[in-house]
């Protein structure tokens, strides 16, 4: 018989694991506490919905703004610091130096600083996005042919020109997987951050729900959030994929897309 | 008795519908201390042929003799090998990368010494046993590798294209490099290559093999007088012999 | 810019930092009930490591990160190691880890907390659950490090399985498998911070927390820092070690 392949193995054993999901804790195996079955999670969240919309709406807002300040600072301080040598020099083995660092210990002095709100979270996890975005973008900046500027340059352009017309359009592919890896860690940072101080969001409803042991609507945040990161993470590698023809167009190095060297490692959390 | 005697050797790949034919019929002898080169197209299969030599992978029919007894396994006793990319440890000296045989059979340590040095000496590296393989050159890389093919003083000595990654200077140092060693040895060598001067140069006879299936379709003794020296390479004999090569292996299928 | 003048200009910014955090807020220029001057804060961290509660946590963090890496890697390192060697189980898994990487495992720690309550355990659980995905994708990566070349070199030599094993795998995976136990360690730490902050009795994190909800600032720094420069020293003393064992990696 032949072997099925990989991909049709994966979504198997993903029926399987709701499958599971569904009848161990029908049948006793596990008590409903630890495992409530999929039915009545799925049940729970429908019928609290306008509770659940409500916080993701806040959860999404923080989310989105996190984003917009994690990219764009990312963006900006990756594009100088791997631009000009002598900062790049200086200060990249410091922030690689600064990844043992496990950020979330910092989380307590954002609620200080900024009250249990929204804001709290935004900084939070925009800091939280920040530093793979400015990482990749740095690396990214670095890999770029130098045979195109040289090209460039004896056709005449100038400085902004070679920026405009070389530079930016090379970087992209670097950037945008930056972007996805940004993204994903903005997602995080709001999560973590909400779950453990907050007074809105979906991290808060869980942790509520949590307290008083009320497994069926822990376990539909817990799926509202897994939801929210995949999507996120296949709407992300699409947009990667459409750009997919540029990204071992400008590279010396190995096709970015899955060399995770010059890449800042995953998500600690 | 010849060092080497292969007979009707054939090699199918498994694969869909039987399988893809890699070698056919193939039988050749090769006396004691000669220098043989093999040449074909790519995909021809000599590399594969070379590998069966070894004992690294098994002939699907036919026998391969070596000293009169089979070869099943590899046995650097028997059979020295020699890769195109030297492939030395990177975390091993010199030095520890020759002795690397007689450490896998547990030869004491200062037999093991002895020896490593003794094979560097002869490749031309006296002196290089301490350093790194990041340390030297690619001819020096290769010059280990020959070391350490010869470290167990097999009678046989195997060679995959081993200077097709040096530059074409380096590849004629080399070339008059290894044929000072063999004389001074009197292995057997069997030795691939694509370059038709190196074949030319180096050989007592050329065998050359068709496109897949790989067959033998040409034996051509080179007799050239020994020691060979660079000047032959422009005599109107070398350049004959090397045509005549070039339009072996140029034949149109099934006109061989 | 030589390499001494780059040290010379990292530190003079540590430095200037570093001055900026004292004199501000003594000054008045920033808040210093936001950010104690750097004087209190070092005041107040030597103070805390004298108090016998902040050893207890001490020993607790420190305990709850060694049994989950002591779990997670062994674990993880066979995951991992047979990912690599059988390829069909590899096919169906690697793509998966992708994912892994992406979804915040913190949301999975309420489920923790259902099933082992607050304590030890769960923590610990829930640490070596953070940290054995990034062990399996390291070993696997280490594995296939190993160049076929060589492999085949070491079998023309004659080499036995176990002798390819100890000889060839074991030297060529030794830096690879000390960058992954030195990355294993930062995704541990911050499992068990993120387990003692969320919900937990004792540990560092927790009193971190604890000051933060009481708006003890000077604490809550000295805390920080502590923290921070135990993970910073450690990080680059493997890393140190990684350079002397990796000379020969191109």
């Amino acid at each position: 018989m032949r072997r099925p392949s990989p991909a049709a193995v994966r979504w198997l054993l993903l029926a399987a694991l709701l499958l599971l999901w569904e009848l161990v804790p029908q049948t006793g195996l596990l008590p409903e506490l630890f495992l409530p079955p999929l039915s009545k999670t799925l049940k729970v969240l429908w019928l609290d919905r306008v509770e659940y919309a409500t916080n993701l709406l806040v959860t999404l807002h923080e989310v989105v703004i996190a984003m917009l300040i994690a990219c764009g600072a990312g963006i900006l301080v990756g594009a100088l610091v791997g631009g000009i040598a002598v900062l790049r020099n200086l200060m990249l083995p410091v922030f690689s130096s600064l990844y043992a660092v496990p950020i979330v210990i910092l989380y307590p002095i954002f609620t200080a600083w900024f009250g249990i709100g929204s804001e709290s979270k935004i900084a939070f996890a925009g800091l939280y996005g920040f530093f793979p975005v400015m990482l990749s973008t740095a690396a990214g900046i670095r890999t770029i042919d130098p045979q195109y500027l040289l090209a460039a340059r004896s056709m005449g352009a100038t400085i902004p020109q070679q920026i405009t017309r070389v530079i930016i359009p090379a970087s992209i592919p670097t950037v945008l997987t930056g972007l996805r890896l940004g993204g994903a860690l903005t997602i995080i940072g709001v999560v973590v951050s909400e779950m453990l101080t907050a007074s809105a969001g979906i991290g808060y409803l869980v942790t509520r729900y949590r307290t008083i042991l009320d497994s069926a609507h822990v376990f539909a945040g817990i799926l509202m959030i897994l939801l929210l990161s995949i999507l996120f993470d296949l709407l992300a590698r699409w947009v990667e994929r459409r750009t997919l023809v540029w990204q071992t167009a400008g590279r010396r190095g190995p096709s970015t897309a899955t060399d995770t060297t010059t890449l800042p490692a995953p998500a600690p959390v | 008795m010849s060092a080497i005697e292969v007979e009707r050797l054939s090699h199918v790949y498994a694969g869909a519908e039987g399988g893809v034919p890699a070698l056919e019929d193939i039988s050749l002898k090769v006396e004691a201390g000669k220098f043989v080169v093999i040449v074909g197209p790519s995909g021809c299969g000599k590399t594969s042929l070379l590998m069966m030599l070894a004992g690294l992978r098994h002939q699907t029919t036919g026998t391969i003799l070596c000293d009169g007894r089979p070869i099943t396994d590899p046995d650097p006793s028997r059979v020295g090998v020699v890769f195109q990319e030297a492939s030395l440890f990177p975390w091993l000296s010199a030095l520890d990368n020759t002795e690397f045989p007689l450490a896998l059979r547990g030869d004491p340590r200062e037999e093991r010494r002895r020896r490593a040095e003794a094979m560097l000496n002869l490749v031309g590296l006296q002196g290089f046993g301490a350093r790194f393989p990041h340390e030297l050159s690619g001819g020096m890389k290769q010059r280990v590798s020959i070391a350490r093919g010869l470290v167990q003083d097999p009678p046989v000595l195997l060679m995959d294209e081993p200077f097709a990654a040096l530059d074409e200077q380096t590849r004629m140092t080399m070339g008059h490099e290894l044929l000072r060693i063999w004389s001074q040895t009197r292995k057997t060598v069997v030795f691939i290559t694509h370059s038709l001067t190196e074949a030319v140069y180096l050989a007592d006879e050329v065998l050359v093999m068709s496109p897949r299936p790989g067959r033998i379709v040409d034996r051509i003794t080179i007799d050239l007088p020994r020691p060979r020296t660079y000047e032959m390479m422009a005599t109107d004999t070398f350049g004959k012999l090397r045509e005549r090569i070039w339009q072996q292996i140029r034949k149109p299928e099934g006109a061989h | 810019m030589t390499q001494a003048q780059i040290i010379a200009a990292r530190l003079a910014l540590l430095a200037a930092v570093l001055a900026a955090w004292a004199l501000l807020p003594k000054y008045g220029v920033l808040d210093p009930r936001l950010l104690p001057a750097l004087g209190d804060v070092l005041e107040m961290l030597v103070k805390q490591l004298g108090r016998p509660l902040v050893h207890e946590a001490i020993g607790v963090t420190a305990l709850e990160v060694i049994v989950a890496f002591v779990i997670a890697v062994p674990l993880g390192a066979a995951i991992g190691v047979a990912a690599a060697e059988f390829e069909y189980f590899g096919q169906i898994f690697k793509p998966m880890l992708f994912y892994v990487f992406s979804v915040p495992k913190s949301i999975f720690l309420p489920m923790f907390i259902l099933v082992f309550g607050i304590g030890f355990p769960q923590k610990v659980a829930y640490a070596a659950f953070s940290t054995v995905f990034i062990v399996i994708m390291s070993a696997t990566a280490a594995v296939e490090s190993v160049k076929a070349d060589h492999v085949l070199v070491a079998r023309s030599c004659g080499a036995t399985r176990a002798q390819i094993l100890l000889r060839v795998y074991v030297p060529s995976m030794f830096p690879v498998l000390l960058e992954a136990l030195r990355i294993s360690m930062i995704f541990n730490f911050t499992g068990v911070m993120i387990a003692e902050m969320y919900a937990s009795r004792t540990g560092i994190g927790h009193l971190i927390a604890n000051w933060g909800e009481n708006y003890q600032m000077p604490e809550l720094f000295a805390g920080v820092i502590l923290l921070a420069v135990v993970a910073i020293c450690f990080n680059e003393a493997v890393r140190a070690l990684e350079a002397r064992v990796s000379k020969w990696r191109t």
